[in-house]
């Protein structure tokens, strides 16, 4: 029997008194800690990805991980809703507490987890059905008994996209543009009623106006669900979260490449005046 | 090793930091020369503070306008984005000290056939005397990004402070002749002027701070 993942009072209140204790480096708590990551060391066969990461992300926020490439800022982001799992040779190490229960704990099921905690691509990716059976895959999937044209309409709402399609649900959702098949992608994504969304670089197959959607889109999400999104655009980290996390890489003495966590903060905090210098070298172009 | 990513955004905001710093220069010089023009009468020593301020509205105007397109076409973050912060300050500050320099030489120019009375001059040349060197320090303290040397600044203030309180006193005193009496009420401006160019050195140094460690907080003054 796999281990319910639905938060309660007192996963919650666990989950914040045990992530106070935790962060490093620590923060001000504003809002409760939905995942209490610790000491986290992620492998793909050999290759060491990620190295002891600390990191708390809180509820109905927006946290952005930031970082070069090869930082692991997404292979931290996969982490959460264990879609690491999927690639042969990953291994995790540590803990990813999620409302206190361990994501990684041998009773978790890891397609509950991923209906829990979403997650939306780089590159939209719809199936290729309609919009409406694009929304409804995933309920009908997880056995949704309610009424799907509602789900589907709840859905389209929430990501801002039910006045551009109302007219037009059953014609392909290839034939969407990039910024519309994207918010699709959110719409399937909160379909499954999830509390976290992962987004993964959401933005960059975007042109700045479909950007802008999405980003305003975000906002409007957070008031329902905690998001947590993989950018590489500073400004755009900076306009919509509420806390960044800096990764960067240490590269070891055989070249192996390793990411960490740098710096977490409030967003303000780090892009108006970071703690440290590796953080503020970084955004301000003084590093490589 | 660190390399610099955005070599050409950092140029533009060196150069725009070398701009300040030389309208800065020209600024601490207007306020000796028009102290200058106000103990020889030297009608000469005004129309150059005159010009000179001519040159700083003309490089604020630049720096405002070199500032505009910084911020829209790089938007700086970090560092850059506190000494952005910190030069649209320190722009306007100076061209307020640059406005202060010739409100004291137009005074000059004006009272030039009046009576005078020494102690009263004697007391502004000292005021001037004082405001000069904190203006260089708040200058030096902003090259040298000197967040410990800039906390001088209130104590250097405070003499300034106390002469500008103390002028009415010497203005009274003058209360029986008419022309002395003219020109001394002329002069209370005069040290107002240079009361309000210590403060704004003063606030200079706040920025030097706010600089170099993000917290905007103003320095304790002299409230007595």
């Amino acid at each position: 029997m796999s281990t319910r993942l639905e938060p309660s009072p007192v996963m919650v209140e666990s989950a914040v008194s045990t992530g106070a204790a935790s962060a490093s480096p620590a923060l001000p708590e504003t809002a409760p800690v939905i995942f209490d990551i610790k000491g986290l060391n992620v492998y793909y066969r050999d290759f060491h990805a990620v190295a002891d990461t600390d990191l708390d992300i809180h509820q109905n926020e927006i946290t952005a991980l930031i970082g070069p490439s090869g930082c692991g800022k997404s292979t931290v982001l996969r982490c959460l809703n264990r879609m690491n799992d999927l690639i042969d040779g990953a291994r995790v190490e540590g803990k990813v507490l999620y409302h206190g229960i361990d994501l990684y704990g041998p009773a978790v099921d890891a397609v509950e987890v991923r209906r829990r905690i979403g997650m939306v691509f780089q590159k939209p990716n719809p199936f290729p059905k309609s919009i409406y059976e694009n929304i409804v895959f995933g309920p009908k999937v997880a056995g949704w008994k309610a009424n799907l044209d509602d789900l589907v309409e709840e859905s389209l709402r929430r990501a801002a996209l039910w006045d551009e399609v109302k007219d037009k649900l059953d014609n392909s959702a290839l034939d969407l543009s990039g910024g519309q098949q994207q918010r699709l992608c959110i719409a399937r994504a909160i379909a499954t009623s999830p509390d976290v969304v992962l987004m993964d670089e959401p933005c960059s197959a975007l042109d700045p106006i479909a950007t802008y959607r999405i980003e305003t889109l975000m906002r409007e999400l957070k008031e329902r669900y905690t998001i947590v999104v993989v950018t590489h655009n500073m400004q755009q980290a900076a306009r919509v979260s509420d806390r960044t996390a800096f990764f960067s890489v240490n590269v070891g003495e055989n070249g192996q490449r390793t990411g960490r966590l740098v710096e977490y903060d409030f967003t303000d905090q780090v892009f108006t005046a970071p703690s440290l210098k590796e953080t503020e070298d970084y955004i301000t172009g003084r590093f490589g | 090793m660190t390399t610099d990513q955005r070599p050409d955004f950092h140029a533009a905001l060196n150069s725009l930091e070398e701009t300040t710093m030389d309208m800065a220069d020209r600024v601490e010089r207007m306020v000796g020369i028009a102290v200058e023009s106000l103990v020889t009468s030297d009608n000469s020593l005004v129309t150059q503070v005159i010009s000179a301020d001519d040159i700083v509205d003309e490089l604020y105007m630049d720096i405002r306008s070199r500032w505009m397109q910084i911020m829209a076409r790089q938007q700086p973050m970090g560092r850059d984005l506190r000494m952005m912060a910190a030069i649209l300050e320190l722009n306007n500050t100076l061209e307020r000290m640059g406005d202060q320099a010739v409100n004291i030489a137009r005074i000059a120019r004006a009272t030039a056939g009046l009576p005078r009375e020494e102690t009263i001059l004697a007391k502004l040349v000292e005021m001037g005397d004082l405001v000069k060197p904190m203006i260089r320090t708040s200058i030096d303290c902003f090259v040298r990004r000197d967040a410990e040397e800039c906390l001088l600044l209130p104590a250097m203030d405070v003499p300034v402070d106390v002469l500008n309180r103390g002028m009415w006193k010497h203005v009274v005193e003058c209360g029986h002749d008419q022309p002395l009496l003219e020109w001394a009420t002329r002069m209370v401006l005069v040290s107002r002027a240079l009361e309000r160019v210590g403060d704004q050195a003063v606030d200079i140094g706040e920025q030097v701070a706010f600089l170099m460690t993000g917290d905007h907080h103003e320095f304790t003054r002299y409230t007595g």
